[in-house]
């Protein structure tokens, strides 16, 4: 099976310390979530895997194999920062993008029909990419990226700049492929897309993987720790606990609020307070904390104590 | 596998080029381009030969020489006049006449000179020359006929002197200038000139838009940095020799039927030639001999020119990936531009002595030898040992050249944000 394996992989650009030591793995008919502030490493990992760099320690393996020029024929990759050529024809350009892959003309013929077809963008094979929207134009690069029917594909915020119907077709042809069994890797700053698709999740910071595992393993082990709370009425109940420090309020609207509860302290007290202070509550719910709180904290969590441990040899090396 | 992905990267270089209008366009008309400017610089030399047909009036103070001054060339025509210099000099300003000549009575002895007024002052033209040689004719005669000289001394001193140039070479010697020679010589050293920035620059602007386009980087997913470098600067390479044929078979038919050509600019009635002249007596009588140049020419022609362009394309292309944009390129690019310049500032000289020491080295040295030692070979026979070793230098430089562009370029290429140093670009080549 074609499982891609990240081990132990590091890489330095001059001083920077791009990626330090990294290691995951995405499974075939899984989406795993790459994700991670900007500047994280996600770009030079993404690079490694993609065989545009090497790393200078540890291996990448694509079904037990070294990532090589071999293996980029069976990989697809839409970058986030995307272009095409703009004089030349849709065709003529996907025809090309396909003989780089090592498709034989007539597959890439039938191929390009196909694909074109089901994006409804047949009409636009003889138009010059310049004349097209960018809308178009990332659907056109989307079809570059499937049109060999690689085996990992890797999508770098592939819905930027698409309207929602288009970002649903986009979704439905990913599920598709990830049904049929392939590798995805899906890069995204966009949490509520990486929670409604990704069975993985490997989240980067600072060149390290800060969480890595399933996304409901995840959670879980964040446990229920997060109240959702609709209301009518005053929400100085908010302020009252956030004051003593029991809780941390995530969001907050006149009518609505998601309450993290802190150091223990039961959702029992957050019901009591809001009692208090509100005239009626529509909605009281003890959930797991949404992809968006996870990545706030582990990524704070890390560089706090990065920022901690940097304090402390520095303290240190001022002793001596 | 390496040499498939490489060559449909060129392959598609090619095609994409081949099919514009401004392929179309320049193939055709560089060489009426060409001509025109050729043309142009021969029409003003000729003309400045020919200085077109004179009249001038003479006001002459000895009273015997204005009548015996005469032009052999006829271009030039002498009418005596007595009017008064007033209105000389407003018939001259009118544009009525060319000029007007002074004789002073003192010319004959010498103590006086010779004084010619127009609206165009002197100069250094053929005309000035002719008009001088004339008079210096004239006056000599007057003054030996005041020493009662015997005619046949006139004879001896009015009979002509040649002087024709042969050229030396292995095959024997070969009649006639070498102008023919020097000019095919130095228009090829000018085409590859042109054609080593042309499409030089090509390469590097279609690099810095595959940057700026961001398309870059799904290329390089699925090839390696080298191969799109090498299918860019192989793809472009075959346009450029598409075209340099196309351009050297014109330069090869043009010195064929360059007779024909020169008497389209020359009237053959002013050679005294029927008109029914062949080409070779036309370009007999203007003293230009039809090169003899044998294929070999062309062929190093095309030689010189593609291993030149494969130097400079690989390192404007290792340029213009480290660049966003087009002028940021220019100040990296010097180092690179500056032996080009060097061997066009020296093109002059390379074709007044081909063989000097200058001339050699030039034409040995990598980065300058392509256009010295072109003009070279159109000119004279180079020893076979100098263009193998002035090939085999420019061939390893040229590797050179390839191995420090493709480690700069596959870094380059994905680098944005803030113009890089010379500093930072060799520290570029150092990364795994």
């Amino acid at each position: 099976m074609h499982t891609l394996k990240v081990q132990g992989v590091t890489k330095r650009y001059d001083k920077v310390l791009a990626v330090n030591d990294v290691s995951f793995e995405a499974q075939p008919g899984r989406i795993l979530g790459l994700l991670g502030p900007n500047g994280a490493g996600k770009t030079t990992t993404i690079r490694m895997i993609t065989y545009i760099t090497i790393p200078d320690t540890g291996q990448i393996l694509f079904g037990d194999q070294r990532v090589s020029p071999k293996s980029q024929e069976i990989m697809g990759y839409l970058p986030e920062e995307r272009g095409l050529y703009k004089k030349m024809k849709v065709g003529e350009q996907l025809m090309y993008f396909a003989e780089l892959k090592g498709m034989p003309k007539r597959d890439a013929k039938e191929k390009i029909r196909y694909w074109l077809d089901r994006m409804g963008a047949l009409d636009w094979v003889s138009k010059e990419t310049n004349e097209l929207s960018k809308g178009m134009q990332q659907k056109i690069q989307f079809v570059a990226t499937i049109l060999h029917d690689p085996k990992l594909l890797i999508l770098d915020e592939p819905f930027g700049g698409l309207d929602p119907i288009n970002a649903d077709l986009l979704q439905d042809v990913i599920l598709e492929l990830k049904d049929a069994g392939r590798t995805i890797v899906f890069a995204s700053h966009r949490m509520e897309q990486v929670e409604q698709l990704c069975d993985d999740i490997c989240l980067v910071s600072r060149g390290e993987i800060v969480v890595n595992g399933p996304l409901n393993d995840i959670k879980h082990q964040f446990g229920k720790n997060t109240v959702m709370i609709d209301f009518e009425g005053s929400d100085d109940f908010l302020d009252t606990l956030t004051e003593d420090g029991s809780v941390r309020v995530n969001t907050r609207s006149s009518r609505h609020a998601e309450i993290r509860l802190l150091d223990g302290t039961p959702s029992k007290k957050v019901l009591k307070a809001a009692l208090d202070t509100v005239s009626d509550i529509t909605r009281f719910e003890l959930v797991e904390p949404p992809m968006r709180e996870i990545f706030v904290t582990a990524v704070t969590e890390q560089q706090g104590r990065q920022a901690l441990e940097a304090d402390h040899s520095a303290a240190q090396g001022g002793q001596k | 596998m390496t040499r498939n992905k490489t060559f449909i990267v060129a392959k598609n270089e090619f095609l994409k080029r081949v099919k514009t209008r401004w392929f179309v366009f320049t193939t055709l008309l560089g060489p009426i381009v060409m001509v025109a400017f050729f043309t142009i610089i021969g029409f003003v030399s000729a003309s400045a030969i020919e200085g077109g047909d004179q009249s001038i009036l003479v006001l002459d103070e000895t009273g015997r020489l204005g009548s015996s001054l005469s032009d052999p060339d006829g271009k030039l025509s002498f009418d005596v006049t007595d009017l008064p210099e007033d209105s000389l000099r407003a018939r001259v300003l009118r544009g009525e006449v060319n000029g007007y000549l002074f004789l002073p009575s003192a010319v004959i002895s010498g103590d006086q000179s010779a004084k010619y007024y127009s609206t165009e002052g002197g100069g250094v033209s053929s005309f000035n020359f002719d008009l001088r040689s004339i008079i210096r004719n004239t006056v000599r005669i007057a003054r030996l006929e005041d020493q009662d000289v015997a005619p046949e001394v006139f004879e001896i001193i009015n009979a002509g002197v040649g002087l024709d140039s042969i050229k030396l070479s292995d095959e024997g010697e070969e009649q006639g200038s070498s102008a023919g020679y020097a000019i095919v010589g130095g228009i090829m050293g000018f085409l590859i000139y042109l054609t080593m920035l042309i499409y030089g620059s090509v390469v590097m602007q279609g690099v810095i838009q595959e940057k700026t386009n961001r398309v870059v980087e799904i290329i390089i997913s699925s090839v390696r940095p080298f191969e799109l470098l090498m299918g860019k600067v192989l793809g472009i390479g075959a346009m450029g020799l598409v075209q340099m044929s196309f351009w050297s078979i014109l330069i090869a038919g043009g010195t064929i039927f360059s007779g024909t050509i020169v008497s389209f600019f020359v009237d053959s009635a002013s050679l005294n030639l029927p008109d029914t002249a062949s080409q070779a007596e036309v370009l007999d009588a203007v003293g230009f001999n039809v090169p003899d140049l044998g294929p070999e020419v062309f062929i190093f022609f095309v030689i010189y020119f593609l291993l030149g362009y494969l130097l400079f394309a690989t390192l404007f292309a290792g340029i213009g990936s480290a660049v966003e944009q087009q002028q940021d390129a220019q100040s990296l690019m010097i180092p690179v531009m500056m032996p080009i310049i060097v061997s066009i500032i020296f093109l002059q000289a390379v074709i007044e002595a081909p063989n000097s020491t200058l001339s050699l080295a030039l034409s040995l040295i990598p980065f300058t030898s392509p256009i010295p030692m072109v003009v070279r070979i159109a000119m004279i026979d180079v020893p076979w040992w100098q263009i193998g070793l002035s090939l085999s230098l420019l061939a390893g430089t040229f590797v050179g050249a390839v191995w420090v562009s493709s480690r700069i370029y596959r870094v380059g290429i994905l680098s944005y944000g803030k113009k890089p140093s010379l500093k930072e670009i060799i520290k570029w080549m150092r990364y795994a």
